[in-house]
């Protein structure tokens, strides 16, 4: 029932899902759009919980006198004004966009452009010609940084009377060995994730299950 | 300290501080570099000038803020293609901190060029779960959005009238800053085969070039450049044509200090090949 | 030219400003924007997911078109809740090998069709028809891809042909780390320039 149940069940949804792709029959298709709203209900409630356990990670952080539990606070108030927030003046205006707008996407796409300082300190410090590899690594990003860019456009000349211009070298770097490179990655991804669904449906895989009884 | 060290230990609050200049100074003194369209933008802005008036495209916000100044720009050119040749719009967002930023620039591009909320655009909001929500969609839009993100019920708006299913959209639009448009090429296009273009982060587009070449996404937007290309092609110049100076001098300054410390490289290792010798 | 009135820029402006001061050092003002930024963002989302999964995917279905069936999505939601004790912990199990092995049923068919036979497919190299320089490009892209699969392909040692053809495998990864590299600077500073544009446009009004 603890482990046995719900590999059965995997077993019977997993099987389920993969038959309707093959059979045009109405109960397979009945059944895939019940079972896809069902999990899009799943995954939203799923999201609920994570929050309830935010909260009740940061409530025993002030019980507990963590470190900077004083923060903590701040963290659950925000949490609560926007809530309420919502709930006493609605969505669409008020204070629940108004905090969204000033508050929260200001940060959060701050917070994101910090990397670009940590981007240039970090490659200046670790990229270095060391080997072959690592000079090839070097040229191709230098190549996409300068051609992918306007000033790119100013970076041409003519060897031996044919013209190149750097901007058609990074076209060429990311449309031929990048795109094979990431296409081998993918080809490779895609077997993976396909052998993994394949195990999941006949129960060979279970660590989603969690720890042994 | 030799030399050598010297040029491999830059401080890093002066590189910090001078990538902080080397943005800043372009957005306030801007030098006009010019935007040249690749081929990737070039196929995007096809497919969308192929739509004929009254044709409707999916637009689906695929991001939340934190990455709006990449992919904000795109969105914003994509509306105004849209709406001034009189396509219709229907906007969803598969990420729950989207919902905020489709409706700022929905409203805004709406107010600009008249246009009426359920006739001519709408917004079906958030649902959870990607892969579910398009598959979904391939089954019926309605299922999958029984309202809009407003509460209304989707039958009480006209622009939902006559949509069904992907075969009643003439194209998807993904703007995206994850891996979200290539999971609309596998799912919406692979398994309903609904054109699918992506505008994406830079971070992202170069994860897109083998789906580009394979045809399963016909045209792309690569980063702030892509945006850039965009709205110089649909003659309405934004942020992203705003931020290619700044870009430009951000990149020449970053490969200048990996320069450096790559000639101090070279030198620390002729002057350790001296001494042993 | 001039600075605005406007509370919420103001709001915004300063809360930038406390997230950039942690290239200073960590302070007390970054640590206050943070667990801010935590807080309000769990509170929007929170709505968010409360009013999609709980009204949208489920009251409006169930209770305003009758589509009773749903209600078994709303108890294996609910059923998710079951983690919050140990002793009911393993009735989560159910909703997890639900939600986990539906996914896995529809993913194995598109996975095949669009990952792996499409772009297999068109990496076949076909030169009929093609200008030099491009068929030459094909080319290239066949022997990349073979090689960086070969190079992932770890059921024998990498000795022989295999191990140059796996060499050649590294090559191209490199060429496309060092192209993703190149974007994601790109991606980075295009974050930063946002920032800066909002800063002093809608700011301080320094930009037009």
């Amino acid at each position: 029932m603890k482990r046995q149940g719900p590999i059965i069940l995997a077993f019977a949804i997993g099987m389920l899902m993969l038959i309707q792709f093959f059979t045009p029959a109405a109960f397979f298709k009945e059944a895939y759009n019940t079972i896809l709203d069902w999990k899009q209900v799943v995954l939203g409630f799923t999201f609920i919980l994570g929050t309830w356990s935010l909260i009740r990670y940061h409530y025993i952080k002030i019980n507990r006198k963590r470190e900077n539990w004083q923060y903590s606070y701040v963290t659950l108030a925000g949490l609560a004004i926007t809530v309420l927030a919502a709930l006493i003046w609605k969505t669409a205006e008020g204070p629940y966009p108004w905090l969204f707008n000033n508050v929260q996407v200001p940060m959060q796409s701050t917070m994101f452009s910090l990397l670009a300082f940590f981007v240039a300190s970090a490659s200046y410090r670790a990229f270095r010609a060391r080997t072959f590899h690592a000079t090839l690594l070097l040229i191709a990003g230098a190549l996409v940084m300068l051609g992918r860019v306007p000033i790119g456009s100013y970076l041409s000349g003519s060897i031996f009377g044919v013209k190149i211009s750097l901007v058609a070298i990074s076209d060429w770097v990311l449309n031929v060995p990048n795109a094979a490179a990431k296409r081998g990655i993918m080809i490779g991804v895609g077997l993976g994730m396909t052998a993994t669904a394949i195990k999941i449906i006949l129960g060979i895989e279970q660590t989603y299950l969690g720890k042994t009884d | 300290m030799a030399f050598y060290d010297r040029m491999m230990s830059i401080d890093r609050r002066i590189i910090f501080l001078s990538v902080g200049l080397a943005v800043a100074i372009p957005i306030i003194v801007p030098l006009g570099f010019p935007v040249q369209i690749s081929e990737e933008t070039m196929n995007f802005y096809r497919e969308m000038a192929a739509l004929k008036p009254g044709d409707i495209i999916l637009l689906s916000f695929d991001y939340e803020g934190d990455v709006m100044a990449e992919l904000n720009p795109m969105a914003v050119a994509v509306l105004k293609h849209a709406f001034s040749r009189g396509i219709k719009v229907i906007a969803i967002t598969t990420y729950a901190g989207g919902t905020g930023i489709a409706e700022r620039l929905l409203t805004e591009a709406a107010n600009r060029y008249g246009k009426t909320y359920g006739v001519d655009y709408v917004f079906l909001g958030y649902n959870p779960d990607w892969s579910g929500t398009m598959l979904r969609l391939g089954e019926s839009f309605k299922a999958t959005y029984p309202t809009d993100q407003y509460g209304k019920s989707v039958y009480e708006i006209p622009i939902m009238k006559n949509v069904e299913t992907y075969r009643d959209i003439a194209l998807v639009v993904s703007i995206s800053g994850s891996a979200l448009s290539e999971y609309w090429a596998i799912w919406a296009g692979g398994r309903y085969g609904a054109r699918v273009i992506s505008g994406n982060t830079a971070i992202q587009a170069i994860l897109i070039y083998p789906y580009y070449k394979a045809g399963q996404i016909p045209g792309f937007l690569g980063g702030l450049k892509g945006a850039a290309e965009y709205e110089k092609l649909i003659n309405a110049p934004g942020m992203g044509i705003r931020g290619m100076d700044a870009q430009s001098v951000a990149h020449a300054l970053m490969l200048a200090f990996i320069l450096v410390g790559n000639v101090g490289y070279f030198l620390f290792r002729r002057a350790k090949r001296r001494e042993q010798k | 030219m001039a600075v605005t009135h406007d509370l919420g820029i103001w709001v915004a402006g300063i809360l930038t400003l406390a997230i950039f001061s942690f290239l200073y050092k960590d302070n007390p003002f970054y640590r206050f924007a943070e667990h801010l930024l935590v807080g309000v963002s769990a509170g929007y989302y929170l709505v968010q997911y409360f009013f999609s999964a709980a009204y949208k995917k489920l009251w409006v279905p169930v209770f305003q078109e009758g589509h009773h069936v749903l209600l078994v999505g709303g108890i294996l939601g609910l059923l998710m809740f079951t983690r919050l004790f140990r002793r009911t912990e393993w009735i989560s199990r159910y909703p997890v090998a639900f939600y986990i092995a539906a996914w896995a049923g529809y993913v194995i068919p598109s996975y095949i069709q669009v990952r792996i036979l499409q772009q297999a497919q068109d990496t076949m190299f076909n030169p009929r028809g093609m200008p030099l320089g491009e068929a030459l490009s094909a080319l290239i892209l066949l022997i990349g891809v073979s090689t960086t699969l070969i190079y992932f392909y770890f059921s024998a040692e990498h000795r022989g042909p295999l191990k140059t053809l796996s060499k050649v495998g590294i090559t191209f990864l490199m060429i496309g780390f060092g192209a993703t590299f190149g974007y994601n600077v790109m991606g980075r500073v295009s974050l930063l320039i946002g920032r800066f544009q909002f800063l002093f446009t809608d700011w301080l009004g320094i930009v037009h």
